[in-house]
C-alpha cells in the first residue's frame, strides 16, 4: 500500500514495472470487438437472390463476402440504412438505402434491399442493369436514427410513407410480428394506384398475422375500394389515428415530408412526435426559401472547386445546383459520405475559401462547425469558387 | 536525415490537440493525424434534432477566473483559444438514497463550502478546517506538477512543501480518518472521486484534495458551443501557427531506425519526423504500431503491471420542457445508494446494479445551450468495459434501453423531478460506443487504472525519466502524469511537447 516517503513511493512504482508480465500484450479486445462486429468499417457483401415486383422495383438480398474479410452481417435496428458505395463510369458514389429485412435476418447473415428504379436518376438504372446474382456490393456498417426508442416514442407509430420510404417501415412491421420490436404501427402509405404498391402483398401478409401492424394505403391516382384516395391529408391521418397518444414517422420524398409536415400541425403533436428521414432526396436547393437572391432565369452557373486531400490538391468543375459531394463523385474522388441529407456528419470537410450555400431548414451542423468553417458536403453548394480541406479516408483496421 | 515535420502527434484527442498546438507555437513543423473525423476523441458533440449534446465534459479543471487564471485558461490564451466559457454555478448536490439517507447541495468558494459542510456536520469544524489548510498546499504543489512535472524531485518537495510530501501519496480517506473527520463529512467531501475512478482507499489525497481545491475556489467552466468548439478552436490554432491536421487518416506503423523511432507509416506513404508523440496507450502502441522486438522490454512489463481505466455509460436527453418548467436547478447532482467508494468502485464491474450515477443539466450553466423552452440532461454512469464483454450484439439495444430507463427512473426517486414525459431526443454511449469511437481498449475512457504506484505523484515524479521509451517517441493523454480527465490531458499534451521541443533544440546545437 501507500509508502511513507516519496522516494519510496518510487522506489515502488520501479518494483512493480519490474515485477511485470513479459507475456505479449492482447491484440483483441471483447468490447472493440462488439463495436467492430456492430458497426464494421466496411462491408463487403455479396448479392443471392434478385426478386423482381414489378418493371421499377426489385429486392436485392445479400449475404457476407467472406473472400473480402466479411464474416457476418451487421445487426441492426429496423429504420436503419446501409450507406451503399458504387463506381459509375469514374464516379464514385454512394447511396443510402434502408434495410427492408428483419433485424432478425441478419443474424442469419441476410440483408434484403428494396430499390425502385428511378427513371432520370445516376444509380439506380446502374443498378437494375448491373446488379445479379453474384454481384458483389461495398456498404457501410448501418446507420440512421429513425428507429423506435420506447423511452422517447409513444407505443403507437403512425408511420407515414411514400414509394421506396416503405422500407424501414417494413423492416418494423417485421420486426413487431416477430416480437423484436414492442410497439403497435400504423402506416399511412401513399402510392399511386393499386398496381403500384411496392411490397403491398407483403406488407397485407405481415398486417394479417398481426394486430399491432395495420395498413392504410392511400392512391393519389386512383379510386379503389377500401383505400383511400387522394394525398395523405389531415382528414386521412384523422380518420386512422389511433386512440391514444403517437409518434409519427416520415419517409419518403422531400415533397412528402413537407406536406405530411404541414398536414400535421392539426394535430398539435409535442416537440419529437414527428421524427423523419429524407434518406438522401434533398431537391434543388435554388427552391430552398433562403437561397440567395439571384437574378431571374439566370442559367446555373458553374464553378470551380479546389479540393485538398492530405495536402495535394485538384481543381474540378462544381455546379451551382448540386452539392459539392456530388461535384467531387463526379470527379472520381473517394469522398466521404453517408446519409446524403446533411444529418449524419460523415461528409464533413473544411471550407478553406468560397461561399457555401447551407439550407438552414436541413443544417444539422453543430454549432462550432458553423464558427469554423466547417460544412456537410452533401448538403453544401457553392455559390462561388471554392476550396475544401477533404478528409478522404485513409484507414486500415486497428482492431480487427 | 531528411524529415517531412519535425513533430507527428497521432490522435487528435485532447492530448495529441494540446501536443500538436504547443509544438506548433514553439515554432516546429506540426502534422496531427486522426483516424475519425473530427478532432477532440471524447471532447466533441453529437446533434439530435434541435439538440447538440455535450458527450464527455462535467467540468473543466484549473481554467478559473480572468483575474486568476488557471493553468488551462494561460494555456489557451497562450494558444489563441477564443471560446466563451461558463462558470458552473454550484459545486454539487449530492445524494444518498440508501439508509444513510443524505441530500446536500455544496456551494463554491472555500468559505461557502466550508459553512455548509460543518453546518452540516456537526463537531466537523476542526477537520474540516484542518482538511483545506494541507489541501490548499497541496493544489498549489498539484498545479506545479501538472504544469512542470519535471521540474519538482521527493528531496526538493520534502524540504519546501512538508505537508505535500507528507499526505499527497497517503490514501485520502487515511488522512480524513487522521484529522478525525467525522464520517458523514467524508462522505460529502468524497463527491469527485468518480472523475479519476479510485476508491478512497487508494486514492491520494493530493489529487483528491486539488480537485476539491480547484472546483470549489475557481470554479468549474463549460464552453459555450460543448467541447466541440474548443477542439475546433485548438485544430484553429494548429492550423494558425503552419500546423496540419489529417482527419480520417490512420497510422499503421512507427517507423524506426536504429532503435529509434524516424516517422509514421500512413497507407503507402512513409513519413518522416523528428519527434513523434502519441496520443495512444502505450499498450495501443506496442500491440499494434511497432515490432514486438522493437518494444523495450521495460516497456512491456510496465505496460503488463499496468491495469486498463474505466469506460462509461451515459444517457443524453434532450428535453421539450425547460429546466426551470421541470423544478431542476442543480447543475451536478452525484446520486447513489451507498456512499461507500468500494461499493461503488465494485459496481463498475457488473452490468446490473451499479447504482452511482451523475446527473448533469446543461442549461443550469450555460442557459443558452438548447432552444428556448427545452433542456439537456445527461447521466453518467463508470462501468470497467470487461462488465460488456459478454453482450451479444442482438441484446445490445434492448441493453442500452433497460440500463437508461434505470437510470432515469432512478434520478427521478431520488430527486422528484419527473422527466420521462419530456423525452423529445435520447442517446445513450456505452462502453461499445467508445471503443468504436476512440479506439481505446475496452473502451477505456480514463488511460490506466491508477494503482497506488501509478498515480499523479508518481506518474509525475517519473514523467521526465519515463519519456521516450524509444528515442524520440513520446506519450499524452489518459496515460499521462496526470491520469483521466480534460485538464489533464491538455497539460500531458502540452508536457509532450516541450520533451519533443527540447530534442528538436538539441538537435539544432
Amino acid at each position: 500500500m501507500a509508502q511513507d516517503t516519496l522516494e519510496q513511493l518510487l522506489i515502488d512504482r520501479q518494483r512493480h514495472i519490474a515485477a511485470g508480465a513479459t507475456t505479449p500484450l492482447p491484440t483483441q479486445y471483447p468490447v472493440n470487438q462488439l463495436a467492430a462486429a456492430l458497426h464494421p468499417e466496411t462491408q463487403y457483401l455479396k448479392i443471392t437472390k434478385v426478386v423482381t415486383h414489378d418493371a421499377t422495383a426489385r429486392s436485392f438480398y445479400l449475404a457476407p463476402d467472406p473472400t473480402k474479410g466479411t464474416q457476418h452481417l451487421a445487426y441492426f435496428q429496423a429504420g436503419q440504412y446501409l450507406s451503399v458505395r458504387i463506381t459509375i463510369d469514374g464516379s464514385v458514389v454512394t447511396r443510402p438505402y434502408a434495410i427492408r429485412s428483419a433485424p432478425q435476418s441478419a443474424l442469419n447473415d441476410e440483408y434484403i434491399l428494396t430499390i425502385k428504379r428511378v427513371p432520370q436518376g445516376f444509380v439506380t438504372p446502374y443498378i437494375f442493369n448491373h446488379w445479379r446474382v453474384g454481384t458483389t456490393v461495398t456498404a457501410s456498417a448501418p446507420m440512421g436514427t429513425l428507429t423506435i426508442n420506447p423511452l422517447r416514442d409513444q407505443s403507437h407509430i403512425v408511420a407515414i410513407a411514400g414509394g421506396s420510404g416503405i422500407t424501414p417501415f417494413y423492416a418494423m412491421a417485421s420486426a413487431i410480428l416477430d416480437g423484436t420490436e414492442d410497439a403497435d404501427l400504423t402506416i399511412l402509405y401513399g402510392s399511386r394506384d393499386h398496381h403500384h404498391i411496392l411490397l403491398g402483398d407483403e406488407l397485407n401478409a405481415i398486417s394479417t398475422q398481426t394486430d399491432r401492424v395495420h395498413l392504410v394505403n392511400v392512391l393519389s391516382d386512383e379510386d379503389y375500394p377500401g383505400y383511400e384516395t387522394g394525398f395523405i391529408t389531415a382528414d386521412v391521418i384523422r380518420r386512422h389515428l389511433p386512440a391514444g397518444p403517437v409518434s409519427v414517422f416520415i419517409c419518403g420524398p422531400d415533397a412528402l415530408y413537407q406536406f405530411a409536415q404541414k398536414e400535421l400541425t392539426a394535430f398539435n403533436l409535442p416537440a419529437g412526435r414527428i421524427r423523419h428521414e429524407l434518406s438522401g432526396n434533398y431537391g434543388d436547393p435554388r427552391q430552398a426559401p433562403d437561397y440567395p437572391d439571384s437574378p431571374a432565369n439566370a442559367s446555373v452557373q458553374t464553378f470551380r472547386l479546389t479540393v485538398s486531400v492530405r495536402g495535394q490538391t485538384q481543381t474540378i468543375p462544381a455546379r451551382a445546383d448540386e452539392s459539392v459531394l456530388t461535384a467531387m463523385e463526379r470527379a472520381g474522388i473517394h469522398a466521404p459520405s453517408a446519409c446524403r441529407s446533411g444529418e449524419c456528419g460523415v461528409c464533413r470537410a473544411r471550407v478553406v475559401s468560397g461561399q457555401l450555400f447551407v439550407p438552414n431548414q436541413d443544417d444539422h451542423r453543430r454549432l462550432a462547425d458553423k464558427t469554423y468553417g466547417y460544412v456537410h458536403t452533401c448538403l453544401a453548394f457553392p455559390l462561388s469558387d471554392c476550396e475544401l480541406d477533404v478528409p478522404v479516408h485513409a484507414l486500415a483496421n486497428q482492431f480487427g | 536525415m531528411k524529415t517531412d515535420y519535425d513533430v507527428i502527434v497521432i490522435g487528435a484527442g485532447n492530448g495529441g490537440l494540446a501536443a500538436a498546438v504547443t509544438a506548433a507555437k514553439l515554432n516546429h513543423k506540426v502534422l496531427l493525424v486522426e483516424r475519425h473525423n473530427l478532432p477532440g476523441g471524447a471532447a466533441t458533440s453529437f446533434t439530435r434534432g434541435r439538440f447538440e449534446f455535450e458527450p464527455s465534459l462535467h467540468e473543466l479543471a484549473g481554467y478559473g477566473p480572468q483575474d486568476n487564471p488557471g493553468n488551462i485558461r494561460q494555456f489557451f490564451d497562450w494558444a489563441g483559444i477564443d471560446v466563451q466559457f461558463h462558470a458552473v454555478p454550484d459545486a454539487y448536490r449530492m445524494i444518498n438514497t440508501g439508509k444513510d439517507k443524505l441530500d446536500i447541495r455544496m456551494p463554491t468558494g472555500i468559505q461557502n463550502f466550508m459553512t455548509t459542510l460543518i453546518q452540516a456536520v456537526p463537531g466537523s469544524q476542526a477537520s474540516v478546517q484542518a482538511f483545506f489548510k494541507i489541501a490548499i498546499e497541496n493544489a498549489q504543489v498539484f498545479a506545479q506538477l501538472s504544469a512542470h512535472p519535471e521540474a519538482l524531485d521527493p528531496a526538493t518537495l520534502a524540504t519546501q512543501h512538508p505537508l505535500f510530501a507528507k499526505y499527497g501519496h497517503q490514501p485520502y480517506q487515511r488522512v480524513l480518518q487522521a484529522l478525525d473527520m467525522p464520517a458523514k463529512a467524508q462522505e460529502i467531501l468524497l463527491a469527485y472521486w468518480c472523475y479519476i475512478g479510485i476508491p478512497s482507499d487508494e486514492f491520494e489525497f493530493a489529487y483528491f484534495a486539488s480537485m476539491l481545491v480547484s472546483y470549489v475556489t475557481y470554479s468549474a467552466y463549460i464552453p459555450q458551443n460543448r467541447s466541440h468548439e474548443i477542439s475546433s478552436a485548438l485544430v484553429q490554432a494548429l492550423q494558425a501557427n503552419g500546423g496540419t491536421a489529417w482527419f480520417n487518416t490512420e497510422v499503421t506503423q512507427l517507423l524506426t531506425a536504429e532503435g529509434a523511432v524516424v516517422g509514421v507509416q500512413i497507407g503507402d506513404r512513409k513519413l518522416y519526423a523528428h519527434e513523434v508523440i502519441a496520443d495512444l496507450l502505450p499498450d495501443t502502441v506496442y500491440s499494434h504500431l511497432l515490432p514486438a522486438e522493437m518494444v523495450p522490454t521495460t516497456e512491456l512489463k510496465k505496460a503488463n503491471a499496468r491495469e486498463l481505466g474505466t469506460s462509461g455509460f451515459l444517457v443524453y436527453l434532450g428535453l421539450n420542457r425547460s429546466a426551470t418548467e421541470l423544478g431542476i436547478h442543480d447543475y451536478s447532482t452525484f446520486i447513489a445508494r451507498d456512499w461507500d467508494t468500494r461499493h461503488q468502485f465494485a459496481g463498475m464491474h457488473q452490468l446490473h446494479g451499479n447504482d452511482f450515477m451523475i446527473m448533469n443539466c446543461l442549461n443550469v450553466a450555460n442557459p443558452t445551450c438548447s432552444p428556448a423552452g427545452t433542456s439537456i440532461l445527461y447521466a453518467t454512469q463508470l462501468f470497467f468495459g470487461d462488465s460488456w464483454d459478454q453482450v451479444r450484439p442482438q441484446d445490445y439495444p434492448h441493453l442500452k434501453t433497460q440500463l437508461a430507463r434505470d437510470v432515469i427512473t432512478r434520478y427521478e426517486q431520488a430527486t422528484g423531478v419527473h422527466i420521462q414525459d419530456s423525452i423529445e431526443e435520447i442517446e445513450v454511449a456505452t462502453p461499445v460506443t467508445f471503443a468504436r469511437y476512440l479506439r481505446a481498449p475496452e473502451g477505456d475512457i480514463y488511460g490506466y487504472y491508477g494503482q497506488p504506484w501509478d498515480q499523479m505523484v508518481a506518474r509525475s515524479l517519473t514523467a521526465a525519466q519515463e519519456d521516450e521509451p524509444l528515442p524520440h517517441l513520446h506519450f499524452c493523454g489518459g496515460a499521462g502524469h496526470m491520469l483521466d480527465g480534460y485538464s489533464s490531458a491538455y497539460a500531458s499534451g502540452q508536457f509532450a511537447a516541450r520533451q519533443a521541443s527540447h530534442n528538436l533544440q538539441k538537435e539544432v546545437l
